[in-house]
């Protein structure tokens, strides 16, 4: 019996290095993508790579943990407004700095009070998604109403920061200094959030979405777990958010509400929610699409993107990438 | 000897239904305990109270001497309350080693050694060869001895264990009632068993309380209780 179950036994090892390589090909392939085109490309890549962050805040929550959140353009559009209203003052330190640590710290703050209320509260998870529909829907309305220091439905203009270290000084005004700075990011988010999905924290999280009752048996305070991974999920969307505001030059209410939340939904659900780098490609490459599609046929890519999200829920759930990830073991049981 | 646990005065009250009445209820550490009753008897209320599913109406719950009748269930658990649900609750899509890891990580979140303690009880409990079945196909006494696999990994010092042998074939059954034995005298493990199959009862040979309508109608040996005419009569529908 030993002898068949040790070569299983080491397969975890290997498969995990197998995961780990379409993400180095990934992120090497934007590295180098600069080198190889220049001009709107290279301006605009940033921004959906940080859609792409913040679908993968959206993954840590709703693939990892089993909770839907339509909160995360709520917490993005306060990253955005944070860096917005920092850089807009004289601060000691670089103003972008603190601008972006508030805006995280702010979105991670609300989320975990709203999320220790709610869950300590037992609510339900439907109920749960509407408070969070209703938050990102809060924002926009807050960012209308408090022009003075939003500009309202005006919105507002933010400058490209300066990187500061010590002995270094380096504006980001250049769209290829910025780019790798967003790409650094993205690449960070996703290995943090990759350790983090396989440690023993990931883990508890797995055994919430699949049996709180259990975890709770077992002697978990879930409500615990769940409100530090709501709190997580927040803090990198509103990181996300932060570095698009200054990159995009500009934040209007509309980056929270409930469109641009349910677009996150649906790009993460199209490409897979189980998956960290499937979430990432996901808002790199449906908000791609969609802002290509819309510029092409207006009418008709809000129709396109909602049959696509209604496939990915009907038809193979788990998106792009549990639809992929099952074809080796579909090919395998044919004779 | 301290009894692991001691129960006074327990009730509870859903609205108009009474479920529990004035239990009392002692257990010894190392003690096996089987609860049997007619259906309705509150057999699993009484189990739920104990895990801390139920809040008690009246009453007080002593573990190891100590108050824990308004203590959580996940508080509960940490102290080495450990409770098996009627219908086993597991995580479905996870393998079999990956479920008694969850309970590892919660019983021994710092050290090292994870592995070695999981093929222990995956040992323990005939799954060793199952390690990686996903828990969902595993057969209906594989899912109970799996849910049994996490209660151990977690450290628990009392078992509750409601309907353990359901599902369970004759051969798996006797397995189960072994097994059970073999935890109270090797690990020093209390149980509390409610148990349908009578015959599991009568082997495991273990002191019996009867429930009826709530109360506990009778204690003693499997034979004693077995002889009692009371007994013989809820069974038999006339009490």
């Amino acid at each position: 019996m030993n002898a068949t179950a040790l070569p299983a036994a080491v397969m975890p090892a290997g498969h995990r290095l197998g995961a780990w390589a379409p993400a180095v090909v990934v992120f090497l392939a934007l590295a180098l993508l600069p080198v190889v085109f220049e001009g709107y490309v290279v301006y605009i890549l940033p921004q959906y790579m940080l859609f792409g962050v913040m679908a993968m805040s959206l993954a840590l929550l709703w693939g990892q943990t089993g909770i839907l959140s339509f909160g995360q353009a709520g917490f993005f559009a306060i990253g955005g407004y944070a860096i917005g209203i920092g850089m807009s003052h004289e601060l000691p330190i670089n103003p972008a700095y603190i601008g972006i640590l508030t805006g995280i710290l702010v979105c991670a703050v609300t989320a975990a009070l709203i999320g220790y209320f709610l869950f300590s509260a037992g609510v339900r998870d439907s109920y749960f998604v509407l408070v969070t529909l209703a938050l990102s829907i809060m924002v926009e309305q807050i960012a209308v109403s408090q022009s003075e220091l939003t500009g309202g439905w005006n919105g507002m203009f933010i400058m490209r920061p300066i990187l500061t270290a010590p002995g270094l000084e380096l504006p980001l005004d250049g769209d290829v200094s910025i780019y790798y700075v967003v790409l650094v990011v993205a690449a960070a988010v996703y290995a943090g959030l990759r350790a983090l999905t396989t440690a023993r924290f990931g883990k508890i999280l797995v055994g919430i979405r699949e049996n709180e009752t259990r975890m709770e048996a077992l002697g978990y305070r879930t409500v615990l777990y769940k409100t530090a991974a709501f709190a997580l999920s927040a803090g990198i969307a509103g990181l996300a958010g932060a570095l698009y505001g200054t990159h995009a030059g500009f934040v209007s209410p509309s980056l929270g509400g409930a469109l641009f939340s349910t677009e996150a939904v649906v790009w993460v659900a199209v490409a897979g929610r189980s998956s960290l780098l499937a979430a990432f490609l996901g808002g790199v490459i449906v908000s791609s699409l969609s802002n290509y599609l819309s510029a092409l046929t207006p009418g008709l890519w809000q129709l396109f993107m909602g049959l696509l999200f209604i496939a990915a829920i009907t038809l193979f759930r788990g998106g792009i990438a549990g639809f992929l990830g099952r074809l080796p073991a579909r090919r395998r049981a044919m004779p | 000897m301290s009894p692991i646990l001691a129960v006074q005065g327990l009730g509870k009250r859903f609205q108009g239904l009474v479920a529990n009445t004035d239990i009392a209820f002692t257990l010894q550490p190392g003690e096996i305990r089987s609860i049997i009753g007619p259906n309705g008897a509150g057999k699993t209320t009484f189990i739920s109270l104990i895990s801390g599913h139920l809040t008690p109406t009246t009453g007080r719950i002593l573990y190891k001497g100590s108050d824990v009748t308004g203590l959580s269930v996940a508080r509960r658990a940490q102290l080495g309350i450990a409770r098996k649900f009627q219908t086993p609750s597991l995580f479905d899509s996870l393998s079999a080693y990956e479920n008694i890891e969850l309970a590892v990580l919660r019983s021994r979140p710092r050290s090292r050694g994870h592995a070695a303690r999981i093929g222990e009880v995956l040992e323990l409990v005939r799954l060793a060869d199952q390690r990686h079945a996903v828990a969902k196909h595993l057969s209906h006494g594989q899912r109970q001895w799996l849910e049994i696999g996490l209660l151990l990994a977690n450290n628990a010092e009392l078992l509750l264990l409601d309907e353990p042998t359901a599902g369970m074939t004759a051969e798996e059954t006797h397995a189960t009632g072994i097994l059970v034995r073999s935890l109270a005298r090797e690990f020093g493990l209390s149980a509390i068993i409610i148990e349908h199959d009578i015959n599991f009862i009568r082997d495991l040979d273990a002191p019996v309380t009867v429930l009826h309508l709530g109360r506990v109608l009778v204690e003693g040996s499997f034979a004693a209780v077995a002889a009692d005419p009371r007994v013989r009569d809820v069974y038999l529908g006339n009490g």
